[in-house]
């Protein structure tokens, strides 16, 4: 057979979601050393960014691995942040810390199980798809607002910060270090399982379906099943994501899961670099940060920038950033003898 | 011979235009058939109905006796009928390695077996030198192997190929012909081919079916078929 005249490894930044382990331990131990050398507001405020770290990789689980977009993910991380604020404030009559993690988590699984399966065994065009997921945002912040008896409506929800009782120790969670180092190490496991995930069986159906979704079909798969568990996963992740914040901030409020909040989320993931876990964790917290930053030094210049940069990402650095990395690394590698 | 599939008077009308029309047709376990005609006959549109991917008007299809007309696309492909398409259709962003291993997940291979079969697929289809090449780098007659190699992974046990030869040089033609052959003998499949490339059919020597204007025009060997001169006058267009 005819040798191929391309670089054997030219495109595969395309391929996988491995080769990252190594970068998201030097982002794990650089975010761990950070509080030994930087004090102050940004120690209380980086495990809010994390937080949104996570909300980026659910999206990256569904975007960048299955090829399905989503502007609803505000609407399930609103979802966990009042279903933890309701399951700790005593409004209900059971709760808990942990508990209302298990809720918010199964209840973003559930939404997101329930509208996947509806809209994936029915075929659906993925361009409808993100218009459902569109409404979602607009249905939940409509929901938060409506429903002030349970929500707070536009005056929001307060929810206490949590103790963590561990029988021999107790860790309260009010001073920063010990709040910062307990949100790391949640985002670092969820990103690890996450990494897993993707690296699994489960993982490599939902990048071929990705790749190819009819030949995967074709081939006996049955992906809307896939489709619909990928979109649930991603549900509960973002659920997760948004239980955290709430605990974090102590304070959740119907804009959290608002269309506008979703387009942000959508932005993060494709500047960062949707084919990436890591790449996703990064934009979360670096765009995010900077989105607060800036928004507040000069507002209508942040927003004028951040969409141009938007665009220039859409229109020439399709991966994003880790993706043009990637693609870099990839081909310095070929390059070589 | 035990027969695999059979189909009874399959018809398909896209609106006014009739793309198949009391077709009537069967393979036997371990059988290869050719199906020609020329362009616009109905080949595709038969393959389809055969798949899954097409609804027949009317007809029905028999998979080793049991009525599988109703059967989604992925179900039939579960019970062994896999189709290539016209246009080669593989995981473009993944190398060959992971194409076929996705095909090797696909027929819900054990986890303990699937290293071995993945390695037993690339070896059939002769494509482990180049396993580890993105399939987007892959020529288009490589394309055509690897995913005959999916058909493969997938455990198909009628593979259904539309024009598998397309875009090959005269060589890889060659190479594919006596692969589809061995494969079919080594492993005991079935396959149904369509294909434009007459020496290919010649040298496939498996019984014709001549497609014209949807309906099956005539069916014989390669020198019944070939002799026949209402079959040139069609290719030629006078009939
Ligand atoms: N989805 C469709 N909708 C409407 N008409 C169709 C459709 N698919 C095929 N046709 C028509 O049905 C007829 C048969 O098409 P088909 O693709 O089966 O032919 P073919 O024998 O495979 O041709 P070729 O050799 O060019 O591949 C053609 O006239 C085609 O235009
Ligand atoms: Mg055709």
């Amino acid at each position: 057979m005819i040798e191929p005249r391309v670089p054997v490894s030219a495109h595969s930044h395309r391929t996988r979601f491995g080769g990252e382990a190594k970068v998201a331990i030097a982002v794990f131990a650089c975010l761990a050393l950070f509080p030994l050398f930087v004090s102050g507001y940004i120690v209380y405020i980086l495990p809010q960014y994390m937080i949104f770290g996570v909300l980026a990789m659910s999206l990256a689980l569904l975007w960048g691995v299955t090829g399905i977009l989503s502007f609803g993910q505000a609407g399930f991380f609103a979802i966990g942040g009042y279903a933890i604020g309701l399951m700790t404030n005593g409004s209900l009559p059971f709760g808990g810390l942990f508990l209302g993690l298990i809720a918010a988590v199964l209840l973003g699984y559930l939404v997101a199980a329930l509208i996947g399966y509806f809209l994936f065994s029915a075929g659906v065009r993925d361009a409808y798809f993100v218009l459902v997921t569109l409404a979602l945002s607009i249905v939940v912040e409509q929901l938060s607002v409506s429903q002030s008896q349970l929500t707070g409506g536009w005056n929001g929800m307060f929810i206490m910060r949590p103790t963590i009782d561990l029988g021999f120790t107790r860790i309260e969670l009010f001073a920063d270090i010990p709040v910062y180092y307990v949100v790391l190490a949640a985002v670092a496991l969820i990103y690890a399982g996450l990494y897993a995930f993707t690296r699994s069986r489960f993982g490599k159906v939902l990048t071929g379906i990705r790749e190819n979704e009819m030949r995967l079909v074709s081939l006996g798969v049955p992906a809307a099943l896939h489709k619909t568990a990928a979109f649930a996963l991603s549900g509960a992740v973002a659920a997760l994501a948004g239980a955290l914040y709430g605990l974090h901030s102590g304070f959740v409020s119907p804009s959290i899961g608002g269309v506008l909040f979703s387009t942000e989320v959508v932005v993060w993931v494709a500047i960062a670099g949707r084919s990436s876990l890591i790449g996703a964790l990064l934009g979360g917290i670096i765009v995010s940060s900077l989105s607060n930053y800036l928004s507040a030094i000069t507002p209508t210049y942040w927003q004028l920038a951040l969409g141009l940069v938007f665009i220039l990402t859409i229109a020439f650095f399709r991966g994003g950033v880790a993706g043009t990395l990637e693609r870099f690394v990839a081909n310095r590698r070929s390059a070589q003898p | 011979m035990n027969q695999l599939l059979s189909v009874e008077k399959l018809t398909k009308r896209f609106e006014g235009l009739v793309a198949n029309e009391d077709v009537n047709f069967s393979v036997a376990e371990g059988e290869i058939r050719s199906v020609i005609g020329p362009n616009g006959a109905g080949k595709t549109t038969f393959i389809s109905m055969i798949s899954g991917h097409l609804r027949p008007t009317e007809g029905r299809i028999f998979f080793r006796g049991t009525d599988i007309t109703a059967l989604k696309v992925q179900q039939r492909a579960r019970l062994g009928i896999i189709r290539k398409f016209q246009t080669p259709s593989v995981f473009l962003g993944l190398t060959a390695r992971e194409n076929i291993e996705l095909a090797v997940i696909a027929a819900g291979t054990p986890r303990g077996q699937r290293q071995t079969r993945l390695d037993e697929v690339l070896d059939l289809v002769r494509m482990t030198a180049f396993a580890d090449r993105e399939a987007s780098v892959l020529s288009h007659g490589q394309r055509q192997w690897l995913e005959i190699g999916l058909l493969l992974g997938a455990k198909a046990q009628l593979l259904l190929l539309d024009e598998p030869t397309a875009g090959m040089t005269a060589e890889e033609t060659h190479a594919t012909g006596t692969l589809i052959r061995d494969l079919t003998q080594r492993l005991r499949l079935s396959a149904i081919i369509i294909e434009h490339d007459i020496n290919f059919i010649r040298d496939l020597q498996a019984p014709i079916t001549v497609l014209h204007l949807g309906k099956v025009f005539c069916e014989g060997s390669f020198e019944e078929v070939s002799s026949n001169a209402h079959v040139r006058n069609i290719y030629l267009g006078n009939e």
